[in-house]
């Protein structure tokens, strides 16, 4: 931790060679105005989806870094496609850094600490590995593992091959690099995308025939851990002045949107407003996990990370916009503002898009559809925290096992948390930071039982939760999550962690390990 | 006639000795509480002088400009004032980060007798310029050069610079807070290591003591001091610790260097990154910067052993208002201090009132009717001091 604290003021004082001119590798994205395109899809084929994603590197004409994964589409190079796949298909994904490396940039961290996954070495900020976000799949090598993956520049990349089980949950995912000490310089530049299990018809046909949109909405600094301006694009596209991302639908048209928060810090508070009041939004899924029943919301809260799927009715005539509120991430949280992320107009000639043909439904069911029923095997509390010496540091985050030492993550560090396969439980979180933080563990999905020691409104499956800042008087906000550790191919050692990528970076996180 | 002569000589005599005790008492007596403004470019930045009314809440009287530009936050355990009250000069030195000037300003007259800079690669840009100074030499820590400049402190409230130390923690950390007393200059780095120097010379030349605080090591890093003061015989270095709780640490200065530090933690609040000895060094005040509290402990002089006392209800305007609680000054020159002035960063800036209350070995804190006073003239108040200031 004191090391990355060097490593940043060393990036302070030195100033920023990454923003120095790079090959244009990326593709160039969407004009500001311009009419909302889905990303391009890979659908799986026979059981498997084969693709190879480079990662590339540029920064545009006004200073922003861009992070690419390109990938050879048919008629031309695209960026950051939707994977496509069905419960029980494997993601066959050849990964390539082909980012220049910068010697003026020699800052690194430490090797990971296990039997290298990949080409091993120091992680840079040029090295990369995939983290399939929300995936129910193993913590090993090859799979779903951040901890020793690490793919180096120039080497001839490596190989993915995700096992979707054939449980796991119709819904919107995503993809992007967990390098530890580096995730938020990919992602701020736009390196993410999303995964899309099929057959949420089958489980919510409430969405059947519906057209389907898909949009990722990132998030942009011109220097990401610098609190500043930022903007917002909707599936690449910048707002410019009044210059809005155009979303064509038609009069009163209900669509089916797959909205994922691939922000780096961003609490999206979302709405779609019609003459400035915002409209019932019909909720299908939260972090890919089907809601047990359809709500209707105005207001959708989708903290970094998290996915929100629902139904958007368009007006019968005129426009709408799609928008997310302030939110108030605390004393010491950085500002989320408001902002117009696309202008809806409608128009008759809007194109149709419809979800592919699913698979037919396993005999297999839905992982954790009724876990929260059994009883928890072991309570435990952790608490997120924060020390600032000063307003632009040196900053601690923590997230702390309740009654062991408070310590940053370290890439060698022997796991917090040690429990086995089958066991089920209790976590109650709190967060004792006079700022949101955003809980998310990976491989599973957990069930929110309680917010701020109350029954949960709604107890749904998520992976990744908002616990609201501290007020300074009264109790610390917390949550109480129900952990189902019973599926076998959760053994190993994977993260738990906020997902405000800075927090997350500057070593907010923490190993867990699941025996088996 | 002799008599009524002598009687009106008399009352001449008393009339005007009486006028001049009044206004000399008067000028000596004024009672100032001091911003920083540290406003950041394109906004000239200045220094904020409070008079205090009978109430005990500061009033704004007027900001003095200081020509140049402040960088709108930094560590909050460096003080970015220095006063001085020699008996022949009234000073208040102010550093401006932007630029590294340090502003000298005459108590007497609200103006800036001078300004000065340290060598050509004194920087304090990254996280501000902290200020220490006794009759002769005026300290300069710079952030982001990692130095400390040494400077004369010359008639007319202006200082000429002598020359650089300088200076880094065990860890790389960079220079945060410092005290003085006597011939002993204490710092604190950002990577917990503190360090002592000789200042006899002028210039600082290092005890060899630098060490790792204890409750660095005791918790792997994760708390580290901050701001220093020093007890008025020199025979304690009392820290205040940048932590997820209070924490306080105290190190016997008395052989001249730096022993190992004890550790006084509470969990009545969060973060202790400021901290004030009361004038009769009964009180330790600190400003628990993120738990949006002041607390009040009792200091024990002659065996440097903290004990509990009392921690204020949460300081009004916290997320409205301001962000963070920073700088700490006295509201009384005497005794136990009466309570301090606190510092709250933020859109709105302030400065807080919280009066201390006394009986036995009970004491509370509580914030005045009416605090926070707003400082009109800036979001960015990390550093407050008093004029005059205490005593050691």
């Amino acid at each position: 931790m004191r090391g990355m604290s060097r490593w940043l003021l060393a990036m302070a004082v030195c100033g920023f060679p990454f923003l120095k001119p790079a090959a244009q590798d990326c593709p160039a994205r969407p004009n500001s105005g311009t009419v909302v395109a889905d990303p391009f899809s890979i659908s799986s084929q026979n059981g498997a989806i084969t693709a190879q994603f480079t990662l590339g590197h540029s920064v545009d004409s006004a200073g922003y870094t861009h992070y690419c994964y390109k990938y050879r589409a048919p008629t031309q190079v695209v960026e950051a496609p939707t994977l496509r796949v069905n419960p029980g298909d494997v993601i066959n994904l050849n990964v390539v850094d082909q980012i220049v490396a910068d010697n003026s940039m020699k800052m690194d961290m430490a090797p990971p600490p296990g039997p290298p996954c990949g080409d091993g070495g120091a992680a840079t900020i040029n090295s990369t590995n995939v983290h399939f976000h929300g995936m129910n799949v193993p913590p090993v090598c090859h799979q779903d593992d951040v901890i020793n993956t690490l793919i180096q520049p120039g080497s001839p990349g490596f190989q993915f091959n995700v096992h979707v089980p054939t449980t796991q949950p119709p819904g919107l995912y995503w993809y992007h690099p967990h390098v530890h000490g580096f995730t938020e310089f990919q992602v701020n530049g736009g390196a993410a995308g999303a995964i899309v299990v099929n057959g949420m018809e089958k489980v919510r046909p409430e969405v059947a025939g519906l057209t389907e949109r898909v949009f990722v909405i990132r998030q942009q600094y011109l220097v990401p851990w610098i609190p500043g301006p930022y903007q917002l694009t909707l599936n690449y596209q910048t707002s410019f002045l009044a210059q809005f991302p155009v979303i064509d639908m038609k009069p009163g048209e209900k669509q089916f949107w797959r909205v994922a928060n691939a922000t780096l810090q961003d609490f999206l508070e979302l709405q779609v407003q019609v003459n400035g009041v915002a409209v019932p939004l019909e909720m299908i899924a939260l972090d890919g996990y089907p809601l047990a029943q359809t709500r209707n919301q105005n207001t959708i809260l989708v903290p970094p990370a998290g996915r929100a799927e629902f139904i958007v009715q368009a007006p019968t005539s005129g426009s709408a916009i799609f928008v997310t509120n302030a939110y108030s991430t605390g004393p010491t949280g950085n500002a989320d503002l408001a902002t117009t992320l696309a202008t809806i107009k409608t128009t008759n000639t809007a194109a149709s898009s419809h979800m592919p043909e699913s698979a037919p439904p396993t005999a297999d069911g839905v992982k954790f559809l009724n876990f929260a029923l059994q009883p928890a095997t072991t309570q435990r509390k952790l608490y997120f925290s924060e020390e600032f010496g000063g307003t632009n540091g040196p900053i601690q985050f923590y997230i702390t096992v309740d009654g062991q030492k408070q310590k940053v993550f370290e890439p060698n560090e022997q796991p917090v948390i040690t429990t086995k396969v089958g066991a089920i439980e209790d976590w109650t979180i709190e967060n004792r930071a006079l700022e949101t933080h955003a809980f998310h563990i990976h491989q599973i999905h957990f069930r929110v039982l309680e917010v701020d020691g109350k029954p949960a409104p709604n107890t749904d499956l998520r992976d990744t939760i908002e616990i609201p800042f501290w007020e300074g008087k009264g109790p610390y906000h917390s949550v109480k999550l129900r952990m189902d550790f019973s599926d076998p191919t959760t053994a190993g050692t994977f993260l738990f962690h906020c997902h405000i990528l800075l927090h997350e970076d500057l070593g907010m996180m923490h190993k867990i390990l699941v025996t088996p | 006639m002799k008599k009524f002569l002598e009687s009106r000589f008399l009352r001449l005599l008393v009339l005007v000795l009486g006028i001049f005790a009044t206004s000399d008492l008067a000028l000596a007596q004024t009672h100032y509480i001091l911003t920083n403004d540290d406003l950041a470019y394109p906004f000239l930045t200045g220094v904020g002088f409070f008079t205090v009314g009978t109430n005990g809440l500061p009033v704004f009287k007027q900001q003095v400009h200081t020509g140049t530009f402040g960088i709108g936050g930094g560590y909050f355990g460096m003080n970015r004032l220095a006063v001085l009250d020699s008996g022949t000069q009234q000073c208040v030195f102010a550093s401006e980060a932007l630029n590294g000037f340090i502003a000298g300003i005459d108590v007497s007259t609200l103006t800036v007798g001078g300004t000065t800079t340290g060598s050509s690669t004194d920087s304090g840009t990254a996280n501000g310029i902290g200020l220490v100074m006794n009759g002769s030499y005026l300290y300069a820590s710079f952030s982001s050069s990692n130095t400390i400049g040494t400077f004369a402190v010359q008639p007319g409230c202006s200082l000429t610079f002598i020359g650089d130390t300088s200076v880094i923690g065990l860890q790389a950390g960079i220079i945060n807070g410092m005290a003085i007393h006597g011939s002993m200059l204490v710092t604190s780095y950002t990577d917990g290591s503190i360090e002592s120097f000789n200042i006899s010379g002028g210039t600082p030349v290092s005890n060899g003591d630098e060490q790792i605080s204890t409750a660095t090591v005791n918790s792997a890093d994760a708390t580290y001091v901050n701001a220093i003061d020093i007890t008025k015989d020199g025979h304690y270095a009392i820290f205040g610790d940048t932590s997820t709780a209070l924490s306080v640490e105290v190190s016997d200065i008395s052989s001249g260097k730096l022993a190992r530090t004890t550790v006084y933690k509470s969990t009545a609040s969060i973060n202790s990154s400021n901290i004030i000895l009361s004038p009769d060094e009964t009180i330790l005040y600190v400003v628990n910067t993120q738990g949006a509290t002041v607390s009040a402990l009792f200091f024990n002089k002659s065996t440097g052993k903290l004990s509990a006392g009392c921690t204020s209800g949460p300081l009004a305007g916290l997320s409205q208002n301001w962000s963070y609680l920073a700088g700490i000054t006295l509201m009384s020159q005497t005794g136990n201090g009466g309570g301090v002035y606190v510092a709250e960063f933020g859109t709105v800036s302030g400065i807080a009132t919280v009066p201390l209350s006394l009986s036995g070995q009970k004491c509370s804190l509580q914030e005045a009717t009416g605090s926070p006073t707003i400082d009109p003239n800036t979001p960015g108040v990390l550093s407050i001091g008093s004029f005059p200031p205490r005593s050691f």
